[in-house]
């Protein structure tokens, strides 16, 4: 059985590199070619998906030593954790792999040969990424299949030489962190392909500084993937809004999380203990919970000001990667500190960030998504340029509406369910350690600002008023093709917030199932499910030494009296007897709304802008 | 009698909030040396709005914002403990819950004032926002507040935190800061900046008319109502008589003398700009911060 799943995973990435070498050869025949990729990125993506169901809900596994194509030995590690990481991998790039289809028709003068030879090894590379378990030769091979296909693929519209200069600044930084991984681990004492078990012995045996600088490289090595401030900064935001929008959503949804992986691994399994070794673990948890509420506030400020819809989208993946790696980091801190009530809740802070993993994947890849049919429709992504597409995209319109609400953490929608998690976590534990309670309020304060955000890239692009002057074509909702994914995805943000039990027995699971670590061991000793209760398939969290029922999320409940009293809303709007008519924009009787005096897009929020323009990232008139 | 609890609730807020609207109207008169409307003036305007014909720009979201700010609102209120006494909807949410759902109220005003495509409601929408973000974190914080004294996140654990745990120098301060931050929550003088009916002619509200209209201004109403509620609760546990009905006759009290200054600094002050407000804003933010730290350490 466990050399089946194994050998379902290489067939999957045999499946995706087969489909690298075919699918190019229709590349004329642009539909075909897409059909094909989607064909061969399904078949791969189910196989995956149901190694993931196999290593979560039955049977995690061990690291084995597989010889890939002949040659190259190679540890793989295919256990419950690496399986989560799977799924999210598989559905995303099943559904962009469909939205492509009929979104690469945009691109009409050009080719889409590389486009369909990199778009398979880009996600064999994260498949692979996930699954190797070392950090030398398994590791280079997965990390430079990822690196140079995305970079190609962020390429693509190479005919714009901003573009390729963006492109080349992203290889070089990806290749500056991959070397800091390296380096890392052959000061950590690791052999060329050498296990991350054998890996963390060795570290174990080491002493003085070597740890440290261990633990300092790799993170910032998966921290660039990350993209935690201000290594995110440099390279994602001009990456991501050049990229092609599925790619983009790729970008954003999946790949940076195989920094976030990379991170929770490394501070949770690469953790040596015997009598020698002490591990800073406090030291380590206030760092990386620094490092990300940096990384939330100011990734958040600075996408609030941008005018450019895939650059604003593109500055708050930034801001919600920190959102996850302060989860991680608060984690890292509790859970080494010797308070029982603090280890509790150093787990119910790793389900949470592994929580906002899978929802920002869905949400973040459905704004890519959306913001991609925007271009199609428009060829423009220039908020001050868009406007009122609500009248002539509807569906869309409602799809992106759905997707901010979820970003924004407004319940019942997914956002909400793990931001909660994170927020409530870091509050409970204020009674203690003080500083997490002034990050939780920051996280707080900036889900606001990730409000603001979305309401201007919403408001802008959907309401408001500005297509019927700035753009020439006739602006029709996008075809069948690209609207699909963005139901399903849609679907899964209001599921995935309705019922946060199930995602929380699941990710519960997940660390209980997978080895080789304290975390999974103490998920299972710890008894977590004592104290984390299904309230209506919400979350009641009691912990002792808290008042009883610490902290609760029922969005059921909250979604069923808002829905009652939205309909009494209606009635009322309805009790006088009255009709509805259509009427134009009034500005005081003077004149017409027109080009000249409707509201832009730059002048938004002003004053906070001004106060915030210290942050960097502004947008230069 | 779970249900009726929570009847009363809706009762209450959805019952009297004009009223305490009307009373304020009339205090704003007398200050300004005016006649004033009549007190119930607020029913009428909602019942005569509701019977006028729904004009819209002819999109969904325009029709969609007062309803969801009326239903955010209610959602909220019908969970609160009125008359000191929890009701059963109460367990199922804490105090972020409130905050997203009391957030949710404003972004519908924004959704409105966006979709209306209206210049004027832009710029409104603009400095509600701006708003929103820097006056949210001393909601926040003073529930914050509770919920470290009570250690605990249900929102009966923090409203009644003082009551339950006692005063302190933190809770002095945090009450000063939200008394300081009242007006704005309730967007009244001197921070209607959004609004300014001379300037900006009701920002977000430009368009609205008939029952659309009148869902907004109930919406406002509810909220005004709820915020002095809040502080009753928060800051005066001594009005506790151990009796539901004179709980409520207490915080009604409470909420009237709220009511009462809201009128009093209102209409005395003139309004700000928006960069003024937000520097306003940042010092009571930093103000409601330290008395967060002074909580913890039981100061």
């Amino acid at each position: 059985m466990n050399s089946n799943l194994y050998g379902s995973l290489l067939l999957s990435m045999g499946i995706l590199v087969l489909s690298a070498v075919i699918v190019p050869f229709f590349s004329e025949k642009r539909k075909l070619a897409g059909w094909l990729n989607f064909a061969f990125t399904a078949v791969a993506g189910f196989i995956l998906l149901n190694i993931s169901y196999s290593v979560i809900f039955e049977r995690s596994l061990n690291t084995e030593l597989w010889t890939i194509a002949g040659f190259l030995p190679v540890y793989l590690l295919l256990d419950s954790f690496a399986g989560f990481f799977l799924a999210i991998i598989a559905v995303m790039s099943i559904m962009s792999a469909f939205y492509s289809i009929d979104y690469m028709e945009h691109y009409h003068d050009y080719s889409l040969k590389s486009y369909y030879v990199n778009y398979p090894i880009f996600i064999a590379g994260m498949v692979a990424i996930i699954t190797v378990d070392d950090l030398t030769t398994g590791f280079t091979v997965a990390w430079q299949m990822m690196t140079i296909a995305s970079y190609f693929l962020v390429k693509f519209e190479y005919k714009k030489p901003e573009n390729v200069k963006s492109a080349n600044k992203y290889l070089v930084l990806m290749e500056i962190a991959w070397l800091l991984i390296l380096v890392g681990a052959f000061v950590a004492g690791s052999g060329l392909g050498d296990s991350i078990h054998a890996v963390t012995r060795s570290l174990g045996a080491s002493t003085g500084v070597i740890p440290f600088i261990v633990y300092a490289l790799i993170f910032l090595g998966f921290g660039f993937k990350a993209a935690i401030f201000p290594f995110g900064q440099m390279w994602l935001p001009d990456a991501h809004s050049i990229a092609p929008s599925p790619i983009s959503a790729l970008l954003s949804g999946v790949m940076i999380k195989t920094g976030v992986y990379g991170i929770i691994r490394t501070f949770f399994w690469m953790i040596p203990h015997n009598e020698t070794f002490h591990f800073s673990g406090s030291l380590w948890g206030a760092i990386i919970a620094v490092f990300g509420v940096v990384t939330l506030f100011i990734g958040t400020v600075q996408s609030m000001k941008q005018s450019n819809s895939k650059r604003l989208l593109a500055f708050s993946s930034i801001g919600q990667v920190g959102y996850i790696i302060f989860g991680i980091g608060a984690a890292v801190f509790m859970f080494n500190s010797n308070s029982h009530y603090l280890k509790l809740l150093a787990l119910i802070a790793i389900i949470g960030a592994v929580y906002h993993v899978l929802n920002h994947a869905v949400f973040k890849g459905l704004l890519f998504l959306t913001s991609g049919s925007v271009l199609f429709a428009t060829d423009s992504k220039d908020l001050n340029k868009l406007g009122g597409l609500i009248k002539y995209m509807p569906v869309t319109a409602i799809i992106a509406g759905i997707a901010s609400l979820s970003i924004s953490g407004v319940p019942p929608f997914s956002g909400f369910a793990s931001k909660w998690t994170l927020i409530s976590t870091s509050l409970l534990a204020g009674n203690e350690v003080f500083f997490l309670v002034i990050f939780g309020i920051i996280a707080l304060f900036t889900s606001a600002i990730t409000l603001s955000c979305y309401v201007k890239f919403f408001g802008m692009t959907f309401t408001s008023a500005g297509t019927e002057w700035t753009v020439d074509k006739q602006v029709k909702e996008v075809g069948a093709g690209m609207l699909l994914p963005k139901f399903i995805l849609a679907a899964l943000c209001i599921v995935q917030g309705v019922i946060p039990f199930f995602y929380f027995n699941t990710i519960i699971a997940v660390f209980q199932n997978s080895g080789g670590s304290m975390l999974s061991a103490a998920f299972r000793n710890m008894e977590i499910d004592k104290y984390v209760f299904n309230t209506a398939m919400g979350v009641t969290v009691e912990v002792p030494g808290l008042s009883s029922a610490a902290s609760m999320a029922v969005p059921v409940v909250v979604l069923v009296i808002f829905a009652i009293a939205l309909c009494v809303a209606l009635l009322l709007t309805r009790s006088g007897g009255n009709t509805e008519r259509q009427a134009e924009t009034w500005l005081c009787g003077y004149q017409t709304l027109n080009n000249r005096n409707r509201y832009m897009d730059s002048s938004m929020f002003a004053a906070l802008k001004a106060m915030f323009g210290w942050t960097g990232g502004n947008v230069k008139k | 009698m779970d249900i009726l609890l929570i009847v009363v609730n809706v009762v209450v807020f959805l019952g009297l909030a004009p009223l305490f609207e009307g009373i304020i109207r009339k205090l704003y008169a007398k200050v300004q040396s005016r006649k004033g409307p009549p007190i119930v003036q607020p029913y009428y305007d909602l019942i005569k709005l509701l019977g006028k014909e729904r004009l819209t720009p002819g999109n969904v979201a325009f029709k969609l914002a007062p309803m969801m700010a009326f239903a955010s609102i209610v959602t909220v209120i019908m969970l609160v403990p009125l008359g000191f006494k929890v009701n059963i909807l109460t367990q199922y949410a804490d105090i972020i819950t409130v905050i997203y759902v009391l957030t949710l109220g404003g972004v519908s005003v924004l959704l409105g004032a966006l979709s209306s495509r209206n210049t004027y409601a832009m710029v409104g929408a603009s400095r509600e926002m701006i708003t929103m973000i820097m006056v949210e974190p001393v909601l926040a914080m003073t529930l914050i507040m509770g919920a470290l004294k009570a250690k605990g996140l249900a929102v009966s654990t923090s409203f009644f935190s003082v009551g339950d745990t006692g005063y302190g120098w933190g809770v002095a301060l945090m009450l000063v800061v939200f008394l300081m931050a009242l007006q704005a929550f309730v967007g009244r003088q001197p921070f209607d900046i959004s609004e300014a009916e001379i300037e900006i002619i009701e920002g977000p509200f430009i368009e609205y008319s008939g029952p659309y209209l009148a869902l907004f201004k109930y919406f406002m109403m509810i909220k005004q109502m709820f915020y002095a509620f809040l502080f009753v609760t928060v800051f005066m546990p001594f009005l506790q008589t151990g009796y539901y009905l004179a709980n409520i006759g207490t915080q009604l009290g409470g909420i009237l003398a709220v009511v009462v200054l809201i009128s009093l600094v209102g209409s005395t002050n003139p309004r700000l700009r928006i960069e003024q407000a937000v520097r306003y804003y940042a010092v009571l933010i930093l103000l409601s911060l330290t008395a967060v730290g002074l909580t913890v350490y039981g100061i």
